[in-house]
């Protein structure tokens, strides 16, 4: 009997085995998978029983808390619950996003690892604070964005006559994103109520709202670029060899007629230096006809390989949250291409875009990749992670992005430059912005005023900002875009 | 050992009470001292009684049913007396000082099997007699008109009411039915070993063998289709089986049992629905995760909210537990019963859930032990059945509650509430520890046996 005995307990071993090995696999490897999971009301609660990270604006002008978690009261079940606050509410909305009890977006959706402190470089810190008996402490992002540069951007666009617009300010060295302001925007301590019911109705009424507050219009809204866009086009001029260079003469009739027959004019059916413009004159007075003919000297394919180093085409941008792709469509259509190359047709811009354009142009053709997140910072100030600025792409070479540059100098800087007005010496004096206006004839808003749409960097010799401002129906870009750039640029350089 | 047990458990009671509430929890003083004076009683029985008895087996007892009464209280406290968590509605707030009564009634037990019981052997006289008290005991919440036979919130019906209390008598058969196994066994085990055809290198038995394990499992199936209690069954099926082994040594008859249990289990889930749907949440656990059942699990409703919030739980408190106190095991429905292990895996961690289960293999490998070293046959095979029937019992319920195997109501040895549990497991430790005693006793004193006939006679 002693053998059935032994093999007996080889059975119980297998079943404590096979009951060590389950509970293994349970709690160590898939215990996030678990954690993860809708309706799990342990993940659910931790999120407000613990005190989430603080979101800082940590620019120039900082730092300054933009997101905190404040106790608020006292379950129930006698714990503190801690409720979500944005100080600035709808200034700072497009970056922070929201935490509610449903779900979250923005930063807060990004980075919610490292604020609820549940990501892998936290856990040695979770682990003392369970031993030490404190209570579990998310990690603290600071931002890359200027509080100096965010209130400019945002109260610009709250005064620009109720028009939507989206505005975003790089730093053209390193990628960094200063500002990021969207209009309409929400006020996101509305959505941080911890009352189910109350927050259904606020969640109902933002979306259905027509003017769609909760759109990211910086990031997630596109718009026809107009003659922005030119800077590509000039860029690919430039780099192919298709034209020699800013004093090369182009021809710009008025009108032009396009291969498929249809007649295509200049603004206001201008007279282009004669019709002969070197490219530099052309880009300042935006003579749409040269352009066209660089468009079409270069070819369809070849302009959007160039739009593409620019970052457009680009599904996969995020900052880190996702960015709508800024669209040049695949042409081969002559007449189209002509049409996509002054940024009509069905290209599609987002502000991002626009301020990439410029800081590709300010950064020697060396394109950064955009981001948002400076660093992590553990409760006890160590430093979790960091963000080292990093080459998206090399869009143009310098001596292009040097042509190119003293083009967009042109336009604030000639008094027959389409933004001399309002970005040039009597609206700035002394200070040098580089820009390009884009005036989009927007055939979606049909009978309405067409887009508006700037983009810039200054100083002209040292960038130090990009904007790209876009407006929906604000009318030409120069008068609308503009003047918002402009207040963005002097509070973030602190010049007046 | 002993004082490191109970220390153990004074130091994690202790630590719920910091865990709550950052206080040392109102009870300790008394419930500290019932248990250390639980555990005292049941030690100087254990050196008077059965002074030559492995010395291992009762500290890992107590220190077993010491951590089901720490965790017990912890979840009694949640949500009462201004203790963080929500208030548990199937616990009362009288349930640890039960839990304490209980654990007590049960090392009175465990004190009275050592104290009539001087010799196991003595039990080989009453197999019939216990086999159908056993039987009787397994029928009878079956009885129609019987109080109480349903186990509120579960669908079993195991339960009779007698005077205010409800107990588990198929707790109490299971104790029973071993002995009934172990003398049926050791008088037929000759026969059914006798080998009648080879088949495939397998010596299979005579047909007319086949007629007792074929009864236990029509027991088993009439088991679970009166009380709806697949647990019990699968347990009973298992420890008839395995003792079938011991005592024939045939590999036939293991492989007739696994075949008749496979059979039988996948009829059944065929032809009942309340067995299918245990299958199906095994399977798919997270598309029922979120359907309750109104209002007591109905025969064909899916749903694996229980199991389920016991995996998040499990998950939750990961390689090193939230800490006793500062989980949320609360929002498993019926934690205290089938579920207290993942209360444990959740607060305690995948550490402490791993030290408990080891702490429940050395039980079973002590009692291996005892079976091993034990001479007389119907010891011997008790013995091996009654410990290879908490290594199942361990097996069935913790790899239920942790998906390993499809969930099956019973309770965890030890530490699940529940008095009838707590007195059968204690009284089944006191005749391992009566085996182990006897097996380890140095040389037979012919002079004892006076007294043992004396003592038997008494009983």
């Amino acid at each position: 009997m002693n053998r059935a005995l032994f093999r007996l307990s080889l059975a119980c071993l297998v079943m404590f085995v096979l009951l060590l090995i389950n509970v293994n696999y349970v709690q160590a490897f898939e215990s996030s998978t678990l954690a993860d999971k809708p309706g799990n009301a342990r993940t659910f609660d931790q999120q407000f029983q613990y005190q989430r990270g603080s979101i800082i604006a940590d620019g120039t002008g900082g730092p300054l808390t933009i997101a905190e978690s404040l106790p608020t009261k006292t379950s129930t079940s006698g714990n503190t619950i801690y409720q979500r606050h944005y100080p600035d509410g709808a200034m700072y909305a497009p970056i922070t996003g929201y935490d509610s009890i449903y779900g979250s977006t923005g930063v807060e959706a990004a980075y919610s690892k490292y604020l609820n402190g549940t990501a892998p470089g936290l856990q040695v810190q979770n682990l003392i604070s369970l031993l030490s008996g404190k209570a579990k402490q998310g990690a603290t992002v600071n931002l890359t964005v200027s509080p100096k540069a965010q209130k400019a951007a945002y109260q610009a666009l709250l005064s620009d006559g109720g028009h939507q617009a989206g505005v975003v300010a790089l730093n053209p060295r390193t990628g960094a994103i200063l500002a990021m302001a969207s209009d309409p925007s929400y006020n996101p301590n509305l959505l941080t109520t911890l009352d189910g019911t109350k927050l259904n109705k606020v969640d109902k009424r933002l979306l259905a709202d027509p003017s769609q507050p909760l759109l990211n219009r910086a990031i997630n809204q596109t718009y026809p670029p107009g003659s922005s866009f030119k800077i590509i086009t000039s860029s690919a001029g430039f780099s192919t060899g298709k034209v020699a260079g800013p004093q090369a003469t182009i021809a710009a009739p008025q009108p032009l007629r396009l291969p498929n027959g249809n007649l295509l004019n200049n603004d206001a059916d201008e007279d282009c230096f004669g019709g002969h413009p070197q490219v530099i004159q052309a880009f300042l007075l935006s003579c749409n006809t040269a352009f066209a003919n660089i468009g079409m000297k270069v070819g369809g394919p070849t302009l959007r390989s160039y739009a593409n180093k620019f970052g457009w085409n680009d599904s996969g941008l995020a900052i880190p949250m996702p960015v709508s792709p800024s669209v040049i469509p695949k042409i081969t259509d002559p007449s189209f291409t002509a049409m996509s190359s002054i940024g009509q047709f069905d290209d599609q811009v987002t502000a991002l875009q626009e301020a990439m354009d410029a800081a590709a142009i300010a950064n020697h053709g060396t394109l950064m990749r955009p981001y948002l997140m400076q660093s992590v910072q553990a409760p006890d100030l160590t430093t979790i992670t960091s963000t080292t600025p990093s080459v998206l792409s090399q869009a143009v070479t310098s001596q292009v992005a040097s042509d190119v540059g003293s083009m967009m100098v042109q336009v604030t800087q000639n008094p027959d430059g389409t933004a001399y007005q309002t970005a040039g010496p009597p609206a700035v004096g002394s200070l040098v912005i580089a820009g390009k206006t884009g005036t989009a004839e927007n055939t979606v808003s049909g009978a309405g005023l067409d887009d508006a749409v700037f983009t810039c960097y200054a100083p002209a010799s040292n960038p130090q900002i990009a904007v790209g401002v876009i407006v929906k129906g604000g009318g030409f870009g120069a008068d609308a875009a503009a003047p918002i750039a402009v207040k963005i640029i002097e509070a973030y350089l602190g010049v007046h | 050992m002993l004082a490191f047990a109970v220390a153990v458990v004074l130091f994690a009671y202790a630590n719920v009470g910091f865990g709550l509430n950052g206080k040392i929890p109102a009870g300790l003083a008394e419930y500290g001292l019932a248990f250390t004076a639980i555990v005292l009683v049941a030690h100087f029985a254990v050196r008077w009684l059965a002074p030559w008895a492995d010395p291992l087996m009762l500290p890992l007892a107590a220190l077993l049913n010491g951590l089901g009464i720490v965790m017990i209280y912890r979840l009694q406290e949640s949500g009462r007396n201004g203790n963080p968590g929500n208030q548990i509605s199937t616990i009362s707030p009288s349930t640890t000082a039960s839990q304490v009564m209980f654990s007590a009634l049960g090392v009175a037990a465990f004190i009275a099997v050592l104290f009539f019981i001087r010799e196991v052997r003595v039990l080989q006289r009453y197999t019939y007699t216990l086999g159908a008290v056993g039987l009787i005991l397994l029928a009878l919440p079956a009885v129609p008109g019987m109080p109480n036979a349903e186990v509120p919130g579960t669908g079993a019906k195991i339960q009779i009411g007698i005077g205010g209390f409800t107990i588990q008598p198929e707790q109490f058969a299971e104790l029973a039915l071993a002995v009934f196994f172990a003398g049926y066994l050791v008088a037929k085990r000759d026969v059914l070993a006798l080998a009648g055809r080879r088949f495939l290198g397998i010596d299979l038995p005579r047909a007319r063998d086949l007629g007792p394990v074929l009864i236990a499992w029509g027991v088993s199936l009439l088991l679970l289709v009166f009380e709806s209690d697949i647990g019990t069954s699968a347990l009973f099926f298992g420890m008839f089986v395995a003792m079938m082994y011991i005592a024939t040594q045939r590999t036939s008859w293991l492989l007739i049992g696994i075949l008749l249990f496979v059979v039988g289990a996948y009829a059944a889930s065929k032809v009942f629905s309340h067995v299918g749907a245990r299958f199906t949440e095994w399977l798919h656990p997270f598309t029922a995760a979120n359907v309750f059942c109104n209002p007591t699990p109905a025969a064909h409703c899916v749903s694996s909210y229980q199991l389920v919030q016991g995996l998040y739980g499990m998950g939750f408190g990961g390689i090193l537990g939230t800490g006793l106190g500062h989980g949320q095991p609360y929002f498993t429905p019926l934690v205290q019963s089938d579920f207290i292990m993942t209360a444990f895996g959740e607060e305690l961690g995948l550490t402490g859930l791993m030290a408990m289960l080891l702490i429940f293999g050395l039980l079973v490998q002590r009692g291996l032990r005892a079976a091993v070293a034990v001479r007389d046959p119907f010891s011997k095979l008790l013995a091996g059945g009654l410990a290879f029937a908490i290594a199942l019992q361990v097996f069935i319920i913790v790899g239920g509650v942790t998906r390993l195997i499809p969930l099956t109501g019973i309770t965890t040895p030890f530490l699940s509430q529940g008095g009838s549990s707590l007195l059968t497991t204690w009284a089944l430790v006191a005749l391992l520890m009566r085996v182990s005693d006897t097996a380890r006793r140095p040389a037979p004193q012919p002079i004892q046996d006076e007294g043992m006939t004396q003592v038997v006679r008494a009983a």
